[in-house]
């Protein structure tokens, strides 16, 4: 069976994900949380990156790339309203950073509002970022769940396994990119560095929660979809369970990507900091391959057996008819 | 007002796949694009109680087609006969309307980056010929017209045999009508 959607679309749908997540995480951190410093800029900066990044190649596995802006005229595509959300995210996580970006900000007369002065106005746009992010993480599982052609898309648990995922990948990338900081940025007082401490332990805690519930949806996701009443959902369920997706689903994603990472999060050192949120991430962005690749419909009774005799394009008998030297 | 459908008639289909050649002839497609497979199951039953049944397949041109309100661009449209087409000018090849057909029936032209699917040979059509698979089947498996119509072949066969569509639990309302290889009659 032929796959629409390939690699680029399986990793921007994890890294819109991971972006939106991050964004969502450093709105309620620090807006609810008070979190400050590097845990937010670091944050939202990576946010934008990976959402940009995925942005690209969204447009990279186009058929005709450079009608990509003829995507704002349809007012019922859902991909047209990711992409204004993915654009909102985007533009309220960028003026954001401009506050505390110094060589964005003073050429913009931004100055007198530099760093944490800027606080009252910087907020309001992270928390419009967050709210965004949050709306770009819930888009990446509607886009495929809308699909009813798609018996294993085609469920309402499908955004909750990506919100789920989207903000626990978000959380290990912001575990990473604090555990860098304050060697990067040359800011390490005792008193910052004690304070990042603290955040560091408490996003920790919040990572190994949100992996132990990312594994509960999971499992309920493949629950439902192998008691389903549809045979196609059912098969792919079966394919995860004990198929060709089972190394990668139990080795892979349950194994290596969350319960050893649970266990990481446990102890202190480089497993806990670094190891364990490198393997959440792998995790999420194996799920999202796993998912794109479980893209079955539902065949007509010979459907299968049609296409798997077609030619696949390589065959002598089609080389030498395209050559000019037809020798059948 | 015109509402165009096809009636497949299984009973008479052999499965020589002339539809299918036919097709790829008119349309100029690529190896990788075929509109309108014919498949099968291969002989069913025990001897002697044995049959072997073909379905020609092709784009639905559904009612209410799940691959147009889909579609970002606009590329992929209804008009007011029911056809389903896409433009290549608008289409981006964002893949999300072959993705939303539940028969398979759009395919991504790799060269060009667009999607191609049946367009039941519109510009044919509305000439008043039928399309290229319909005046192509020696055996009229294949009935083209206008539903609309209470006097065309359609309409009467749709009305007069028990016919079923695929996939009909989905909503689409598919505009091709297939009579079963066994039975039929009402």
């Amino acid at each position: 069976m032929k796959h629409f959607w390939q690699w680029p679309i399986a990793s921007y749908l994890f890294l819109g994900g991971l972006g939106g997540g991050m964004l969502f995480l450093v709105g309620v951190l620090r807006l609810g949380f008070g979190f400050s410093g590097f845990a937010t800029i670091g944050g939202v900066f990576w946010a934008l990156v990976a959402l940009a990044f995925g942005c690209f190649l969204l447009v990279f596995e186009l058929g005709q790339p450079p009608k990509a802006i003829r995507v704002v005229i349809s007012a019922t595509a859902i991909i047209k309203w990711g992409a204004v959300l993915l654009s909102i995210a985007l533009i309220a996580g960028f003026i954001y950073a401009i506050f505390y970006v110094d060589f964005l900000c003073f050429p913009l007369g931004l100055g007198a509002m530099y760093g944490d002065a800027s606080a009252p106005v910087s907020n309001v746009w992270l928390a419009i970022a967050a709210v965004f992010g949050l709306a770009v993480c819930v888009y990446t599982g509607v886009l495929l769940s809308s699909m009813k052609a798609r018996p294993f898309w085609n469920t309402p648990a499908l955004p909750v396994l990506f919100v789920v995922s989207a903000v626990s990948t978000g959380s290990a990338l912001l575990a990473l990119t604090m555990c860098t900081w304050p060697l990067a940025s040359g800011a390490a007082t005792p008193a910052v560095l004690a304070s990042g401490a603290l955040q560091h332990e408490w996003l920790h805690g919040l990572d190994s929660t949100l992996v132990l519930v990312e594994l509960l949806v999971l499992f309920l996701y493949l629950l439902l979809m192998a008691t389903s009443s549809n045979v196609t959902a059912q098969k792919v369920a079966k394919r995860w369970l004990k198929g060709s997706f089972a190394i990668p689903f139990w080795g892979g994603m349950v194994a290596c990507g969350l319960v050893i990472p649970y266990f990481m999060y446990q102890t202190t050192g480089v497993m806990s900091t670094t190891v364990g949120p490198i393997l959440v991430l792998l995790a999420g962005l194996l799920l999202r391959f796993m998912i794109v690749y479980s893209d079955d419909r539902r065949m007509l009774p010979g459907e299968e057996k049609y296409y798997k005799h077609l030619p696949k394009g390589d065959e002598e008998f089609l080389n030498v008819w395209e050559q000019g030297k037809n020798l059948y | 007002m015109t509402r165009y459908a096809m009636v497949i008639d299984k009973r008479r289909c052999i499965g020589c796949q002339s539809c299918t050649v036919a097709c790829r002839t008119w349309n100029d497609l690529p190896m990788d694009i075929i509109y309108n497979p014919v498949i099968t199951e291969g002989v069913q039953g025990t001897w002697p109680n044995v049959h072997w049944t073909w379905t020609p397949t092709l784009c639905n041109h559904c009612e209410n087609p799940p691959c147009v309100p889909c579609c970002p661009t606009k590329a992929s449209q209804q008009d007011e006969d029911g056809i389903v087409w896409v433009d290549p000018n608008k289409c981006m090849g964002c893949k999300v309307c072959a993705n939303s057909c539940p028969y398979g029936a759009r395919d991504m032209n790799h060269k060009e980056g667009y999607i191609r699917k049946c367009t039941f040979c519109k510009d044919r059509v509305r000439e008043g010929e039928n399309p290229y698979c319909v005046n192509t089947c020696h055996q009229k498996a294949r009935i083209f017209g206008d539903l609309d119509d209470p006097e065309s072949e359609v309409s009467k066969l749709v009305g007069s045999l028990e016919t079923e569509t695929l996939y009909p639990e989905l909503g689409t309302n598919p505009q091709v009508y297939y009579i079963p290889d066994l039975g039929g009659q009402r």
